[in-house]
């Protein structure tokens, strides 16, 4: 395989949400290096990004009581706005000039993976999916800082039930575990004591408005991994962040979901240097080296979510638009994946779970939906003969197998049948 | 560590089809044991499931989250039932429940991820990235009707080194046909210059086809009841489906219909009650009882009822004293239920102490590999030792056959 297409492919496909139309043969003109700078460095203003409007999102407030008259127009409301703030941010997803940011604030919803299913609420939601993106690329400090304190975190492991009287250790482990460490990096009691220090917050959980209550705060010493002070949430934070562990463990998350989840990040592998300053944009950098992006070895599953909006660059859709929201959600709720559900605080699985002869068949009817409703001008347009062989630039694919062209030769009479096949090729569903 | 997914061995994805299709024409012969396993994620509290309601430490252990005395379904003179299990302590009375006490393994792990791995891969000792019904897969000769877990992806649980079991998820699939069905075929065939991920993208395009006219009236066929709404409510972020009932009574169907199954695996999420645990807990435990016992009863107008197996566990218990959010922390053993025509009813291993607490936390009083290994030599017919690396101890809930 062409090793420049390949890391290119791989440039859009990881580093954002797969090319638009005419970007890719772009980005092969102008050379890998002017290619990368380009997708990494975020521009001045994003008009793409701005013609999204913000979600109507708003607090609504306590629920009424189960007998009240106003409680089905409560709950049609909450309805409305969790389903507007999915398809709002995969409308961000599909419109934004500069997709890393998107992409990277998805791998970080993952990451501190939190589901409304408990909050029910979308404007906190929507609140931690700000804080996300305003550090998407920043410093994992800052992110980690903010993001103990964040209203639908809080939540989502009861932290706002944690007191000095009687310890919650929800948040505290899953910090360690999950968030800036990495299991079994830890011991048992680490876990009792930092949740002490997480102590005293309260968060209104319609808003996410966070409090500190210091009446519920236990400010005595706490030891954790063999240090004692009186620790509290922003000085546990930074000392979690501190540790080497914290360098090894979100080197190796960034690895995992943009490069490979079945090769390991080699031991002597710069990534782990680049985020010695917990810098993420460095780390971004390292990963995207061309030696990294061009090894064959390193292919990896789009998720549907992942799918969904390369198509939809593809075929210039905006999600939103799509006749219908519920009908949108209903598909990506089959493939298993919806922003704000991941399946546990664990977050989403990789690669062979996507893959499966049901999620094939939700796939085919998925596309074939959508590609109704999409722009395929750019193989139509050309002459019959020239479809199949444009089909690998439009899409941003590396190499197009003879078994998917021999596939696609049928069809080239019909672009919307040709496109599905395209859209639903082991080529475009994998990032080789 | 990710979420509850097996990693590694890839695994077919059955529609119902399938399954019905492979039930006309290779149905389990008779009198094959087949076991349920009934997953409950987040952790329950076993503690308000079988509860020693004449322990005054009980009460004020946890004098939040206590259920009176008179409003629980008693099993003996120490134990009883959490007040929503009426449908399995009517089993416990026909003497079909087996309730193992105090099960867990050495030095427990209170991390959901962790300690539902040492539960699924049944090594509590190292990591594995097999199952313990993923080994017994690997011995078995290749089916991929052995074991199916319900649900879109597949528990560790059933993950082996060689093989693995499908998954069949939930929910109508459009099998394509005339010019699709084609298209299909031509996409799935491996080329030589796929990606290892790219020919398993292949691959599960492949049994998307061939479905026949005579599978209709088994998908077709109806199951008794209804589905079951569960709140929304707190513990619910560990992972784990909502539907329990819906996937038991796809399974009894296909049993009924003779599925050449083994091993089914179900599961129910939400048991990771740190807040208001006491109705939480309770509405989970009673979709639990209810649809177990609408599953049993679904069982008796069939052939199979004397050959099926249930057993219920969770990845850890929960902390004996309450928190302050009227709920409870990750903790360490909990029961087990086994459940069947041929299980002998009652007790098994040493109720915990409360006043023998160990960091305070309930002791492990049975290993979980004694409960596998009884059931892979009861009811999988598979010498224990080899899979669950020379354990040797077992329960004796079995019945003599």
């Amino acid at each position: 395989m062409d090793a420049n297409r390949l890391a290119t492919a791989r440039l859009f496909q990881r580093f954002g949400f797969g090319p638009r139309p005419g970007e890719f043969s772009a980005a092969l003109n102008s050379g890998f290096t002017n290619t990368r700078t380009n997708l990494l460095t975020p521009p001045s203003f994003d008009y793409g990004a701005q013609r999204v409007p913000e979600p109507a999102v708003t607090d609504l407030g306590r629920r009424p009581e189960p007998n009240d008259p106003l409680n089905p127009i409560f709950s049609a409301n909450m309805r409305e706005q969790n389903k507007a703030l999915a398809v709002w941010w995969l409308d961000r997803m599909a419109l934004s000039d500069h997709a890393l940011t998107e992409r990277m604030t998805w791998f970080w919803h993952g990451h501190w993976a939190t589901a409304i299913d408990k909050l029910n609420y979308a404007l906190p939601m929507y609140v931690q999916n700000q804080t996300l993106r305003k550090h998407a690329l920043g410093n994992f400090r800052e992110m980690s800082l903010a993001m103990v304190k964040d209203g639908a975190l809080q939540f989502w492991l009861d932290g706002q039930e944690n007191t000095s009287r009687a310890p919650n250790e929800n948040l505290a482990r899953e910090l360690m575990e999950l968030f800036i460490l990495g299991v079994n990096r830890y011991t048992e009691d680490d876990v009792k004591e930092l949740a002490r220090a997480l102590t005293g917050y309260q968060v209104v959980r319609s808003s996410g408005a966070v409090t500190f209550n210091f009446r519920r705060h236990d400010p005595n010493l706490k030891t954790v991994l063999g240090k004692t002070t009186p620790f509290d949430a922003d000085t546990a934070t930074n000392y979690l962040v501190d540790q080497s562990n914290c360098q090894l463990f979100i080197s190796e998350r960034l690895w995992y979901r943009f490069i490979s989840s079945q090769e390991a990040l080699p031991k002597s592998s710069p990534v782990y240097a680049s985020f010695s300053q917990r810098s993420i944009a460095s780390t971004v950098s390292a990963l995207s080296d061309f030696d990294v992006l061009s090894n064959s070895k390193y292919s990896i599953v789009k998720s549907p979510v992942e799918w969904f909006i390369a198509s939809c660059r593809a075929l210039s859709i905006t999600p939103s638009q799509l006749n219908n929201r519920n009908q949108l959600l209903n598909f990506l709720t089959k493939l298993a994946q919806v922003p704000f559900s991941p399946p546990s605080v664990g977050g989403w699985p990789t690669d062979e779970a996507w893959l499966s002869s049901a999620s094939a068949q939700f796939r085919f009817s998925f596309a074939t939906w959508l590609i109704k409703q999409g722009d395929t001008s750019p193989i139509a347009n050309l002459p019959r003969n020239q479809r199949v062989d444009a089909i690998a630039d439009w899409l941003g694919i590396a190499e197009v197998s003879d078994r998917t062209k021999f596939a696609m030769q049928d069809a080239a009479a019909d672009p919307r049948r040709l496109t599905l096949l395209a859209l639903c090729s082991p080529e475009f569903i994998v990032s080789a | 560590m990710t979420s509850g997914v097996a990693l590694g061995a890839a695994f077919p994805l059955l529609s119902l089809q399938d399954i019905a299709q492979a039930a006309i024409d290779r149905p389990l012969p008779a009198n094959t044991p087949i076991l349920v396993a009934i997953t409950l994620y987040g952790g329950n509290d076993g503690l308000n499931t079988l509860i020693p309601y004449t322990d005054s430490l009980y009460f004020s252990s946890r004098p939040d989250i206590s259920y009176p005395a008179e409003k629980l379904l008693q099993l003996d003179s120490s134990l009883a039932l959490n007040p929503s299990m009426t449908g399995i302590k009517s089993l416990w009375d026909e003497k079909k429940v087996a309730i193992i006490r105090g099960v867990g393994y050495p030095k427990p792990d209170r991390s959901h991820f962790s300690s539902m791995a040492k539960w699924q891969t049944g090594n509590p000792l190292t990591h594995v990235s097999t199952g313990w019904l993923g080994r017994w897969i690997d011995t078995q000769a290749t089916d991929p009707m052995l074991a199916i877990s319900l649900g879109s992806v597949l528990p560790p649980l059933l993950a082996g080194a060689k093989k693995s079991g499908s998954a069949l998820p939930l929910g109508g699939l459009v099998i394509p046909t005339g010019q699709l069905a084609a298209d299909c075929a031509k996409l799935s065939t491996v080329s030589s210059s796929d990606s290892k991920l790219m020919a398993m993208a292949a691959n599960t395009m492949k049994n998307l086809f061939n479905i026949s006219d005579s599978i209709s009236p088994i998908l077709k066929k109806n199951v008794p009841g209804s589905s079951v709404e569960l709140p929304t409510i707190n513990g619910g972020n560990a992972g784990g489906d909502t539907n329990l009932s819906q996937q038991l009574d796809i399974v009894a169907k296909l049993i009924d219909a003779g599925a050449p199954t083994r091993v089914w695996s179900v599961s129910l999420g939400g048991f990771d009650t740190h807040a208001n645990e006491a109705n939480a807990q309770a509405a989970l435990l009673g979709v639990v009882s209810d649809s177990v016992s609408r599953f049993m009863t679904q069982l008796k107008s069939t052939s199979r009822s004397r050959d099926v197996v249930v057993m219920i566990y969770s990845e850890f218990g929960r902390r004996v004293v309450g928190n302050a959010s009227q709920g409870t922390d990750h903790g360490t053993s909990g029961p087990m239920f086994i459940i069947g025509d041929n299980i002998k009813g009652g007790f098994y291993g040493d109720q915990p102490s409360l006043s023998k607490l160990v960091d305070g936390d309930l002791a492990v009083t049975t290993d979980f590999r004694s409960v596998y290994a009884t059931i892979l030599e009861k009811v999988l017919k598979a010498p224990p030792e080899r899979i669950l690396n020379g354990w040797k101890k077992k329960v004796p809930f079995y019945k003599a056959v």
